[in-house]
Formats: C-alpha cells, sequence, structure tokens
C-alpha cells in the first residue's frame, strides 16, 4: 500500500505543476499601457483592496464589460443540443477585456486610457459577435450529454486533469457551467500553449469532453 | 456506464474492505479502461478522418498533431456553425441531373459545401483559418489522391446534394418513401439532403463514415423505395461472383448479389454513367458485369455475341429510363425489355409477362402504351409495331405488313395466336400441348437458339433471333431441321403425309417435298392484318411470298372454299395455277 500511495502522490504532482503566469500571454509586466508603479503583474485583474466584486473571480479589480447582455451567441437549430444564453459568470471577467469594449488599463488604480485590446492583440479580440466562437454560458450536464450523443457526460468521465470534467472543467455553484475557463486558465499551465488549461496535442482538450 | 455503476458499488463497501479492494480496484479500472478504449476503436482518431500526424490513414500531416484543426476552430469559425475553420469553395459546380429526377438541383450548401472544402480538391487540406501558414502533409499533397475522396467540382456523377426533399417529392417522384417517416440515422438537414444526410464525419463504424450498413442497400433504402424491389432477383438472389474475369463487387466488401442490391449497378460517387448514378457509363455493361456468366447463371453476353441479336452493342446513350413506351428512336438495351428493379425468376402462361420482364413499359393490342405491361408481347410492340424506325420483313409479300401489332389483331383473317386464341379450330397439326385454343408467346419462336440456352430473344446463330432454324429459300430440300422451328408445334409426319385426303396429299406433301418449296413461300407467319386482307383471301396465314410466286394473268390469290378445300391464281416454278382447285 505504501508503494502504491507514493506512486499516486507522484502522479498528482506531476499533474499539478502549475506554472508561472510570467511565461504567459497575461504577463502584463512590460505591457505600455500597464502604467501602475506596482502590482502590475496581478493588478489589471485583481486588487487586494477595494475590489469591484468578487462573484465568480476573487478581488476583481478590471471594470465590466460594456456589452453584458448583448452579444451575439452561437446558434444552431440544426445540432445543438445546449441552450446557450448571454456570457455570464466568470466569461463575462474575460470579456471585460476581450470584446474590445473596455480598456485594458480601466482598472482599480489603473489611467483608463486608450488600450483596447484589439491594438495590442487583434485575435484576442472576439468583438460582441461571439457566434462564430465556442459557445460558453450553457448548461453541460448528464442530460445535456444523453441528448447530444457526441458528448461525454461529465459528471463520469475524467477530464486527465485529475477528476471528472465537471469538477475539473466545469463553473458555476453546481459545476455544470461551460464558461472561458473551461478551456482556458488565465493564469496558464507550464508547457501549455494559448493558455489552455490542458494541452491540446491530438486534440485531446476538444476530445475531452467531445465524444467523436 | 459500466464504470459509474462500479464507482457506486465502492461506495457502499465498508473501510475495511476498502482497503482490501483499493489495489484490486485500480488494476481492475486500468484494465476496463484499455478494454473501453479498444470498444471505442471507431472514434475519429482511429479513422481516415483523423488528418493529424497521428492518424492512420494515408492522408496525414507532416508535424500537425491536432485532430479538430482540419474543421473546426474554437474562435472566428467561418461559417459559425459548425466552428469551421476553412475557406468556402466557390460555387461552380457542375450538378447532377437527368431525365428521371424530380428535384431541382441547386449549388451545394448546407454542411455540404463544408465538407467540399476538402473533398472537391480546390482548397488545400492543409490550409485553416486559424492557421497563418498551410499545414503540411506527407508527400506534400494538397488534395486526397484518389477519386473516391476527391470529388472535383464536377458533381455529375454524384448523388444530388443540397435540395429540399419533402413530401411532395416524394409524391411526384413515386419511387421515395415520404420523408416525414424517415427513420433515424438517416436525417435532413433544414429539409435537405446533404452529404451529412448518408455520413457521418465523426463516425466510421460502417465504413466511408456511412450513418448506417449498406448491407442489402439498407442506407438507400432509408430513402428510396423502388417499386418491384422487395420481390427483384437482384434483392434476393444469393448468387456469388465465380472468381473468373472481373470482380464486379471489387469496391465491396459483400460477397453476394443480394447484400450489394442497389450497388450492383449504382454508384453513389464518381459513377461512370453520371445519371442515374450507373456503374458504367456503357449501359450494358451494368448488366454484363454479373451477366455474363460469371455470376448470374446464364450467360446473356454469349448469347449477345451470336450474328443475329438484340445488339445492345450497337446503341450508346440512345436508351433513356424516361422514353415513352412507343420507341421511336431506334435502340435496344437491355432495360428496353428488363426493369432491373421488378426481374426476377417467376414463371407465366402466354401471354402474361413472365418475371424477367415485369414491371416494364409497352404498347397494347390497342395501341396504347401500358406501364407495367400485363402480357409479353406488348413489350416488342414497342419497336415492332407502330414505331416510326421499325425493322422491316426480308421476304417480299403480296399484301405488305411489318406492324407486328397488326399481323396479329385477333380480329384478322389468319394469324398466329399471339395476343389470343386463333380462329381456325381445325389444325390437325398441332402437337400436344398445344391446341387450335392455345396461346403462344412471340418468345416461343423468337429466342436463343441452343438447348440450355436461356429465353428471350437475345441472340441466335438464325436470322429473325430465332429459336430453331427457318428456312425460306426456294428449293429448299425438306427435313426435321430445314423447317425445325415449324416442326416444335405442327407435327412433321401430320404435316408431310400424303394422308388421310386428297388434298393434305396435293397440298403440303406436293409443294414441300415433292417441289422444294418452303413454309414461307405461300404462309405468312405473323398474321395478316385485317385492314389489308380477308377472310376469303387470306385464311390459313396465306400471303405469297412474292419473288417466287407471282400473278397469272395479272391475278394473284388464293380463296377459301371450305374446310380443307381452296383454290390458287397463280405461277409459280414456271406451273401455272389459273385456277387450281384443291378439294
Amino acid at each position: 500500500m505504501k508503494k502504491l500511495s507514493l506512486m499516486i502522490l507522484f502522479v498528482a504532482v506531476t499533474a499539478m505543476s502549475f506554472g508561472q503566469i510570467s511565461a504567459t500571454l497575461h504577463n502584463f509586466v512590460g505591457d505600455s499601457w500597464n502604467t501602475m508603479s506596482s502590482n502590475k503583474s496581478c493588478g489589471p485583474c485583481h486588487t487586494p483592496h477595494n475590489a469591484l466584486v468578487s462573484t465568480d473571480a476573487p478581488l476583481w479589480s478590471h471594470a465590466a464589460t460594456a456589452n453584458a447582455g448583448s452579444f451575439a451567441v452561437y446558434t444552431n437549430t440544426g445540432t445543438l443540443n445546449a441552450i446557450v444564453g448571454q456570457p455570464s459568470g466568470v466569461s463575462l471577467k474575460c470579456l471585460g477585456c476581450h470584446d474590445g469594449s473596455v480598456n485594458l488599463n480601466a482598472h482599480v488604480g489603473g489611467a483608463n486610457t486608450a488600450s483596447l485590446i484589439g491594438s495590442v492583440n487583434a485575435a484576442a479580440d472576439l468583438g460582441t459577435d461571439l457566434s462564430n466562437d465556442h459557445p460558453i454560458s450553457f448548461t453541460y450536464d448528464a442530460a445535456l450529454a444523453t441528448a447530444d450523443g457526441g458528448l461525454f457526460d461529465p459528471t463520469t468521465t475524467v477530464s486527465g486533469l485529475g477528476g471528472n470534467i465537471n469538477v475539473d472543467l466545469l463553473a458555476g455553484v453546481g459545476n455544470d457551467q461551460m464558461e472561458c475557463s473551461s478551456c482556458h486558465d488565465p493564469h496558464g499551465v507550464t508547457g501549455v500553449s494559448d493558455l489552455l488549461r490542458k494541452d491540446n496535442t491530438n486534440s485531446e482538450l476538444c476530445l475531452t469532453c467531445h465524444n467523436k | 456506464m459500466l464504470q459509474t455503476a462500479i464507482i457506486q458499488e465502492y461506495r457502499y463497501l465498508n473501510l475495511v474492505n476498502k482497503k482490501i479492494m483499493n489495489i484490486k480496484f485500480v488494476v481492475f479500472l486500468f484494465i476496463f479502461t484499455v478494454f473501453q478504449s479498444s470498444l471505442f476503436s471507431q472514434s475519429i482518431i482511429n479513422s481516415p478522418h483523423n488528418l493529424s500526424v497521428s492518424g492512420e490513414g494515408q492522408t496525414k500531416a507532416l508535424g500537425e498533431s491536432g485532430i479538430c484543426i482540419f474543421c473546426h476552430t474554437t474562435h472566428n469559425s467561418n461559417p459559425e456553425h459548425p466552428m469551421w475553420n476553412k475557406k468556402t469553395p466557390g460555387l461552380n459546380y457542375i450538378l447532377y441531373n437527368s431525365s428521371t429526377i424530380q428535384a431541382i438541383p441547386g449549388q451545394p450548401d448546407g454542411s455540404s459545401i463544408l465538407c467540399l472544402s476538402c473533398h472537391d480538391g480546390t482548397i488545400a487540406l492543409g490550409s485553416v483559418l486559424s492557421k497563418k501558414n498551410e499545414i503540411d502533409f506527407s508527400e506534400g499533397i494538397k488534395s486526397f489522391k484518389h477519386s473516391k475522396n476527391n470529388l472535383t467540382t464536377d458533381l455529375s456523377d454524384d448523388h444530388i446534394i443540397s435540395f429540399f426533399y419533402n413530401s411532395t417529392l416524394a409524391y411526384t417522384d413515386g419511387e421515395l418513401k415520404d420523408p416525414l417517416n424517415l427513420t433515424h440515422p438517416v436525417s435532413l438537414e433544414n429539409g435537405k439532403v446533404q452529404c451529412t444526410t448518408c455520413h457521418n464525419p465523426h463516425n466510421n463504424t460502417f465504413g466511408n463514415f456511412l450513418v448506417t450498413s449498406t448491407e442489402y442497400s439498407e442506407l438507400c433504402l432509408s430513402c428510396h423505395d423502388k417499386k418491384y424491389w422487395g420481390e427483384s432477383a437482384h434483392r434476393n438472389s444469393l448468387a456469388q461472383w465465380n472468381g473468373s474475369g472481373q470482380n464486379p463487387w471489387v469496391n465491396s466488401k459483400y460477397t453476394s448479389v443480394a447484400e450489394n442490391a442497389c450497388e450492383n449497378c449504382h454508384k453513389p460517387h464518381s459513377a461512370g454513367g453520371h445519371k442515374r448514378l450507373m456503374k458504367y457509363n456503357t449501359e450494358e455493361n451494368n448488366c454484363l458485369d454479373c451477366h455474363n456468366g460469371n455470376v448470374a447463371s446464364q450467360n446473356i453476353q454469349i448469347q449477345l455475341n451470336k450474328p443475329y441479336s438484340h445488339n445492345v452493342y450497337k446503341y450508346y446513350k440512345s436508351h433513356d429510363a424516361n422514353e415513352n413506351a412507343l420507341v421511336t428512336k431506334m435502340h435496344v438495351e437491355c432495360e428496353d425489355c428488363h426493369n432491373p428493379h421488378a426481374t426476377r425468376k417467376f414463371d407465366a402462361d402466354a401471354p402474361f409477362v413472365k418475371g424477367f420482364n415485369e414491371g416494364t413499359k409497352g404498347i397494347n393490342q390497342n395501341g396504347n402504351q401500358v406501364n407495367p405491361v400485363q402480357y409479353e408481347y406488348e413489350i416488342c410492340y414497342r419497336c415492332h409495331a407502330d414505331s416510326p424506325n421499325k425493322p422491316i420483313g426480308t421476304i417480299s409479300r403480296q399484301i405488305e405488313q411489318n406492324n407486328v401489332r397488326l399481323e396479329f389483331a385477333p380480329t384478322n383473317p389468319s394469324f398466329h395466336p399471339v395476343a389470343g386464341p386463333g380462329n381456325n379450330p381445325n389444325v390437325p397439326s398441332l402437337i400436344l400441348p398445344y391446341s387450335v385454343s392455345s396461346i403462344i408467346y412471340c418468345t416461343d419462336c423468337h429466342s436463343s437458339n441452343g438447348k440450355n440456352s436461356p429465353s428471350g430473344p437475345h441472340g441466335s446463330i438464325y436470322p429473325h433471333i430465332l429459336k430453331y432454324n427457318y428456312s425460306t429459300a426456294d428449293n429448299t430440300r425438306e427435313s426435321y431441321q430445314a423447317y425445325e422451328l415449324c416442326y416444335q408445334c405442327h407435327n412433321r409426319n401430320s404435316v408431310i403425309s400424303k394422308q388421310p385426303n386428297e388434298f393434305q396429299s396435293e397440298i403440303h406433301n406436293k409443294h414441300i417435298v415433292e417441289e422444294n418449296t418452303a413454309c414461307s413461300v405461300c404462309h405468312d407467319s405473323h398474321g395478316i392484318s385485317g385492314l389489308q386482307g380477308n377472310s376469303v383471301n387470306n385464311s390459313n396465314l396465306i400471303n405469297f411470298d412474292t419473288n417466287i410466286v407471282s400473278p397469272v394473268n395479272g391475278i394473284l390469290k388464293f380463296e377459301d372454299t371450305g374446310l380443307f378445300r381452296g383454290t390458287c391464281y397463280l405461277s409459280c416454278h414456271g406451273v401455272i395455277h389459273n385456277p387450281k382447285s384443291y378439294n
């Protein structure tokens, strides 16, 4: 039993080798729009004091998107079984920068000067039309998996990150919401590109949920 | 599911048991997971649609490991659904069309145009929206190498797509199921048939990414509801290829006619014949692929190679499945007499059509088009009756008529009993089971020669595709062989005997045996139309061969003067009957 426990511990430690945000696209320290004198790394998103809101993301400091409730969402009457709502929860936090409606430095202690994301990284600007992006903010549960037929049951299928899909990848109080954070870890994972939560070699991230 | 059950079970175990169970459980779960992954071997990962470097197919990328990326992207997709990652091809496709199609063909749309963004060969396989640089493929290829995968922009040889399939279409076509009754897994996309109706690009369980099995053409028959098909030999025959010549099912995993069903003759993609998706461009090759002695029990090809035949080789693209029953442009193809969806082994009595020719169209005795035919001769009437380009006879007759429908009319003064029983109650030569009330088929006389030849007028060594020899030349020495055709029904002894009366002796024995006169010199085998002849001069099929028999004093005629009695006015072999009476 001792050997087995050690082995499990080793596997767990290996799997939990999170990276440093400094090595990711979310390292804002050297960016010209980032004129804070301190807390340059975390400040654009988080603040230890006077946080704007702390639901969905802790100690949130960045201004909210101007487009909440008016995004064009992914629709497909033919094969989509999920009911896709307006972006909500943690996804709205991401869109505070990634819809290009609010300056990057519009945050607690920030200068709020012209610094829309499109001017820094055009590909990261999703705009308000999310109909050509993977759907988010929908309930992904066992019932959806059954109805769709091409999705794994998130409550019984392992994610490859230690637990089942719902615990490891889904957001919300019921661990049943597909959000930006289902695929992306804003702080990055060592060795994984595009701020993905899991390496997508062999489309493994896609095929974590999609049973194709 | 099983994994869930095991985990549930595990939760109910008490703590002590759990410790003991731990190792066993972990080992079991590991083995089971490996086993389960082999169960899911039909995942896209193991399919030819895995174009990544890990793909098992021939077409694969050199370095790209992503599998979904060749079709899908999570951001900035176009079109949005289904998150497409390829450029849209142009819309300059050559579309499928045919004279029998009821659907309205349109340029590919919906998911079909997405499939074509790889499968028409115009956009490089590695060209995806989410990558600035094209993904390199092994051997430097840009598109699928084989025509099976590269449909090109000529879709005229592929099953029609991107058309509305609704109840109206089903009704108009008459051989399509009402789409309201379509059963899973075949499905429409916004009311249209698209590639995805037959193919599921993520699931290769049935091969070719088909949504269901093609055994017995299950997939095709999800929509197609061909008349007669259920009873057809092509639906039910267990015949297999004997290994000689070319395998007719070279691209199929099935080995019998029944299993291959539609695909015995049709190909859903890159069909040689384009129209109606026939396998081969040359019509008869679709039939002779099997009817050449290598699959079907009878070798029709051998018959068609005989000197006198319904020469299907002579015509190319003359036949049209939608043509009228009345053939106006002279031609013959297998489908003129056979309906491959209906044909079957089923015997019948004259004049009713046999199973081989069931479900074909024809012209009835009144000259009207019928579909399907009830009587076999109605098929022959398509070309040999009112057709403007019908074949003409080779014997010059006193009364000329090449329209066999008129020759066989049961109201005629005399006729062979094809369209109805004969009108002569005294035919003593008939061999049982024939009687004066018998009806015979055209194919009783016109058929392939040879003892074990297949029935039907495919080909013969004798002129007019006759089943037996029938000499018509003057000065033919009488023998069984000379008039073998006639002697099948008419007893030779009875015909040439001098008994039982003077009439018999003076007429048949005298002319046929002593004067070497062929039957056809006096008798016109089909019949004499009532529009031209009459019951006095043209009873008993009398219609003289004018190359041999000539008028005397301007008169050439036979007069029926009663039972076994008659008078002739003619000159023949230098002998003048002016008149000569037989009593």
